[in-house]
């Protein structure tokens, strides 16, 4: 069990990670009461997008695989749980069933889509711009919604008012809602210190799981398949299997992140398949360093703070800024921001080497 | 037989690369294949392996044919390789190289164990948290080799595995294919170096525009004139005389 969290498949180790992020969790347990409810509602929109965002690091910084449609999961997660739990809104089970039918859609469109993909023996860029197809190709057919005859029970989909209050239906989406017994409900709103705390929950909960599975004998065939699918697959691995699998992870990560936004927000509109849905997740991964679910974790939280402080000093430029960034890192430290400290340490080796390459000469 | 082809086949575009061969390999035995670029030696190692499909012919192994088999099934049936360029992951570590081999067959403290074993007997042992890619190019040679046979294979292919190497370290490997084949593991071995096939000094099969050119032990091949004239060239000859 050890070795499962603190193996060597994922950098983050040893006793200053694991009390740093320890601390930190332990602060952000305070944080409710340092801050009103309009911050912790934005805090709360950041926190709920790590699931989306570790899925995406564990594609692609663990498996190999870039998708650029994880929003497809995002968004079909998040309209699962609004068509399912508005259908059943008498039910105090209604948000629970939602949770359940977003993830349960979500992974079987991947599976799927997987199967065409990586059976189709589609590698590399095309699997990205099958991904990046497919999530516009919804997000046009849903744009196109709008008239009375769509409508799946009693949730109408709305064209590009979407899901929920704008759609003009008399039912809303529901927030999450847990049923504590004898008809009682605990209905736990995006702006409330409880989703907060239940966002924190789960994360720490997703990460050490993650952690676990990437350190295991599956991480280890995910690193060779990342590697060198070809050679992979001659020692045995059945290649497109782990990436089909993975690929499923994921899908349930992003529609994690698509109905715990949906019950924050309590709606759901197209524009979350489109391209800068699908390319902010891949920013956050990027810049921070997809080879680390801690990094992705952070990435998320710390952009997104920040493209909204950018934002309110200054509109759309927030997103010039992030567009900017991910050029950057690309082009400067391809691993993001986590390879700095490997880049140092080769410089170091790459001196010391030449020093002992004179002195040998000399 | 442990593996024998009938009537392989395989053209790309208008290149036959692969015409007809019928060629068999016996439990235990070991065997090379030579032939200049081009002979069709890697395509003929790639249809074994199951990189490329065969348009026609079967491939039996153990009793059945798996010519229609993805690569990662052939692996798990007993055929094991170690293609040219080395087959070690560069960016992973020593120790995860050769889990990736062990892990399919055993786990836990036994893994662990077989993990260090395997690598004390390449001398590696001391490499085990390093980057492969830190390793000497020698030393991924010996990496690569260590986890082709680290499943126990029925049957171990080697596409040219001294590329590189210097002269002891390919004496070494010449010995360390001896030692596999006295376990029972069959080994084919694809060459290009007549060197190496010579010290080796196995039964060989001489490939030629994708057919089977000549065939037999070392000696046949070395005293055979087609083999001389048509392969080796002059100085192929010239080589083989000193």
């Amino acid at each position: 069990m050890r070795e499962l969290l603190n193996g060597r498949i994922e950098p983050g180790k040893g006793p200053v990670f694991w009390i740093v992020g320890a601390l930190l969790v332990i602060g952000m347990l305070f944080l409710p009461g340092l801050v009103g409810r309009y911050t912790l509602l934005n805090f709360n929109s950041f926190l709920l997008m790590v699931f989306l965002a570790t899925g995406l690091a564990l594609l692609w910084g663990f498996c190999g695989v870039l998708s650029l449609g994880q929003s497809a999961f995002f968004g079909i997660g998040g309209y699962a749980y609004g068509i399912v739990a508005i259908n059943l809104a008498d039910s105090p089970w209604a948000s629970l069933a939602g949770v359940a039918g977003g993830i349960v859609a979500a992974v079987v469109f991947a599976a799927l889509l997987g199967w065409l993909t990586f059976y189709g023996h589609l590698r590399g860029v095309y699997v990205s711009i099958v991904t990046l197809v497919v999530t516009l190709v919804i997000e046009s057919f849903l744009n196109q919604t709008a008239g009375p005859q769509w409508k799946i029970g009693t949730a109408h989909l709305g064209g590009n008012n979407g899901l929920g209050r704008f759609s003009g239906a008399a039912e809303n989406i529901p927030s999450l809602t847990i049923p504590t017994g004898g008809g009682n409900s605990l209905v736990i709103s995006g702006s409330s210190p409880t989703f907060y705390y239940v966002l924190i929950g789960l994360i720490v909960f997703t990460y050490l799981l993650l952690r676990a599975l990437v350190n295991s004998r599956f991480g280890v065939a995910l690193a060779a398949v990342r590697e060198d699918p070809d050679r992979a697959e001659t020692l045995g691995y059945d290649i497109r299997l782990l990436q089909s699998m993975t690929f499923c992870i994921g899908a349930a990560l992003a529609a994690m992140s698509g109905l715990l936004y949906v019950a924050w927000g309590n709606f759901i509109t197209p524009s979350v398949f489109g391209v800068t849905a699908n390319v902010l997740p891949v920013i956050w991964v990027a810049v921070a360093g997809r080879k680390s679910l801690a990094a992705a974790i952070l990435g998320a939280v710390v952009l997104q703070w920040g493209a909204q402080q950018l934002a309110i000093s200054g509109g759309e430029w927030a997103l010039i800024v992030q567009g900017a960034l991910l050029v950057l890192v690309v082009l400067l430290l391809p691993e993001g921001l986590l390879s700095l400290r490997q880049q140092f340490s080769r410089m170091r080796d790459v001196r010391s080497n030449s020093l002992k390459s004179q002195s040998r000469q000399g | 037989m442990l593996l024998s082809v009938e009537k392989l086949f395989k053209k790309f575009g208008g290149v036959v690369a692969c015409d007809n061969v019928d060629w068999s390999i016996g439990s235990g035995e070991t065997q090379c294949i030579i032939g200049p670029n081009g002979a069709g030696k890697s395509t003929f190692f790639q249809l074994l392996t199951g990189r490329h499909a065969a348009d026609h012919g079967r491939i039996i192994f153990k009793g059945g044919d798996i010519s229609r088999l993805p690569p990662f099934a052939r692996a798990n049936r007993g055929i094991a390789m170690k293609p040219q360029t080395l087959g070690v992951f560069p960016e992973l570590t020593v120790e995860h190289n050769m889990r990736l081999t062990l892990q399919r067959h055993m786990s836990g403290a036994a893994l662990r164990d077989a993990i260090e074993a395997r690598l004390a007997d390449l001398d590696l042992a001391h490499t085990l948290n390093r980057q492969a890619r830190e390793l000497s190019h020698g030393q991924r040679q010996w990496l690569g080799l260590g986890m082709a046979i680290g499943s126990n294979p029925d049957l171990l292919l080697l596409d040219e595995p001294t590329a590189g190497m210097s002269t002891a370290e390919t004496q070494r490997t010449v010995d360390l294919i001896h030692r596999i084949g006295a376990t029972g593991t069959a080994v084919l071995v694809v060459e290009h170096d007549m060197a190496f096939v010579r010290q080796l000094a196995v039964p060989t099969t001489v490939f030629h525009q994708g057919r089977i050119f000549a065939s037999g032990t070392l000696s046949d091949i070395e005293t055979n004139l087609d083999v001389q004239r048509l392969y080796l060239g002059k100085q192929g000859v010239a080589k083989l005389r000193n």
